[in-house]
């Protein structure tokens, strides 16, 4: 039954994005087989250093939706503060409460059974504009962001030209 | 897992997040499988013989209770146990006394667009509410209690009903939050609050969370404590304190369960 009721959420949620899409982002399935593995391809924010740039990412639904979060992986390389070398996003409202491994601070929004793909896709939209160093996940990306503002803008200017490239 | 005697060495490359959560999965299935989510009506005897090598304040309490309760059911621990014992207990109540059903069904209903106006997105509460109004509608039809039970061990449809009750606290919270901030305890919102105690599964449940489930659907409750308060009685708590509850629940520090008389 569980698994019956995420697979229709996210169904749900896919009907929606297509016939009212989000600004900022555009998401479908990986493989259409498969509900629970999503593709989005993020729009660099505008008025940011990400600005320009397309980001492909995944997200991976376990079977407890949204009773548990997903997992979300870039698939572009990007540099950022909050987002491992493998691309895992590290944010906290991707963890489960109780998760506090990465030193978030108490007050941080925890995952939560009413967020969506949406509400995920603005959280992380915001995450890109305004890293938090506090929990890096790249702690080479946190430490040039933090002491080297123009290797940091040059680094995302290098991720940008390539996710550019990579839609030519 | 570092063999026995392996000095512990901290590797900042490593997540020891996913081998954190991969061990708390490990503990939530083992207490999955070892009860169901709502047990069936058991006597008190067997609170009896669980607190068998307890000392006699416990024996004593369960002596008290007896003299009241003769059945008990118990629920699953896994910090959902407030809500399931709460909603079981509440929907059960209405198959034997149906009289004040409707108006329960109507707050139920109204609820939902509450939660709306009070910012909640329509779209991502919808799916919690249907599962709810589903097994009041159940009861409505005077289903069986082993339908009502099954409903609750269903793990999906007793999880999302669990989801839509901590909504409603959520929402009566934050409706009511000047009066509610007085009593939260470090530097927090009520919104705050909300997002980190009461919406998130598996956040256990205090006062707070009672008063505010049982004022938002009018239904009250007695609590019975049974902890370490030095008295040969349980105490009694009444949410609302005026009311006269028709349900009951047993509460062990951490853990609540059901009570019958």
């Amino acid at each position: 039954m569980a698994i019956e009721q995420s697979f229709l959420l996210l169904k749900k949620q896919l009907a929606e994005l297509n016939k009212n899409p989000v600004e900022g982002f555009s998401a479908g399935l990986l493989d259409d087989e498969d509900m629970y593995k999503w593709e989005v391809l993020i729009y660099g924010p505008p008025d940011t250093l990400f600005e320009g740039g397309f980001f492909k990412a995944h997200l991976i639904f376990p079977k407890e939706y949204p009773l548990k979060p997903p997992k979300m992986i870039f698939q572009t390389e990007i540099f950022h503060p909050n987002i491992a070398k493998d691309g895992s996003v590290c944010i906290s409202i991707l963890h489960e409460p109780g998760d506090d491994k990465y030193g978030y601070e108490k007050a941080s929004e925890r995952w939560l059974p009413v967020h969506t793909v949406e509400t995920i896709l603005v959280s992380v939209i915001s995450m890109l504009a305004d890293p938090n160093d506090e929990s890096p996940a790249n702690v080479d990306a946190a430490k040039i962001w933090r002491e080297n503002p123009d290797e940091f803008k040059k680094r995302v200017a290098k991720c940008v030209r390539k996710s550019q490239d990579a839609f030519e | 897992m570092a063999a026995e005697g392996d000095k512990f060495v901290y590797d900042p490359e490593r997540n020891y997040d996913d081998a954190t959560m991969a061990q708390i999965r490990v503990m939530e299935n083992e207490i999955a499988s070892q009860n169901n989510i709502v047990s069936d009506r058991l006597s008190l005897q067997t609170l009896m013989e669980e607190y068998a090598d307890a000392d006699d304040a416990f024996k004593l309490k369960i002596k008290d209770l007896e003299s009241r309760y003769r059945y008990m059911r118990r629920t699953r621990g896994d910090g959902n146990c407030f809500y399931r014992a709460f909603g079981f207990a509440c929907l059960e109540q209405f198959l034997t006394d149906s009289k004040t059903l409707p108006r329960f069904k109507e707050v139920a209903q109204k609820s939902r667009d509450e939660l709306v106006s009070l910012g909640f997105p329509q779209f991502t509460i919808e799916d919690f509410h249907e599962s709810f109004m589903a097994a009041i509608k159940q009861v409505e039809k005077q289903c069986s209690v082993t339908e009502l039970s099954n409903i609750f061990n269903d793990q999906g449809l007793s999880d999302y009903i669990v989801v839509y009750l901590r909504l409603l606290v959520s929402g009566y919270l934050q409706k009511e939050a000047d009066f509610f901030a007085n009593f939260i305890e470090g530097e927090r919102t009520v919104k705050e609050f909300c997002n980190q105690e009461v919406e998130p599964m598996g956040k256990e449940s205090d006062h707070i969370h009672i008063i505010a489930l049982t004022t938002t659907l009018d239904v009250p409750v007695r609590v019975e404590y049974m902890d370490r308060v030095d008295s040969e009685k349980c105490t009694q708590h009444n949410f609302p304190e005026e009311s006269q509850p028709s349900i009951a629940l047993l509460y062990r520090p951490g853990h609540y369960d059901i009570l019958y008389s």
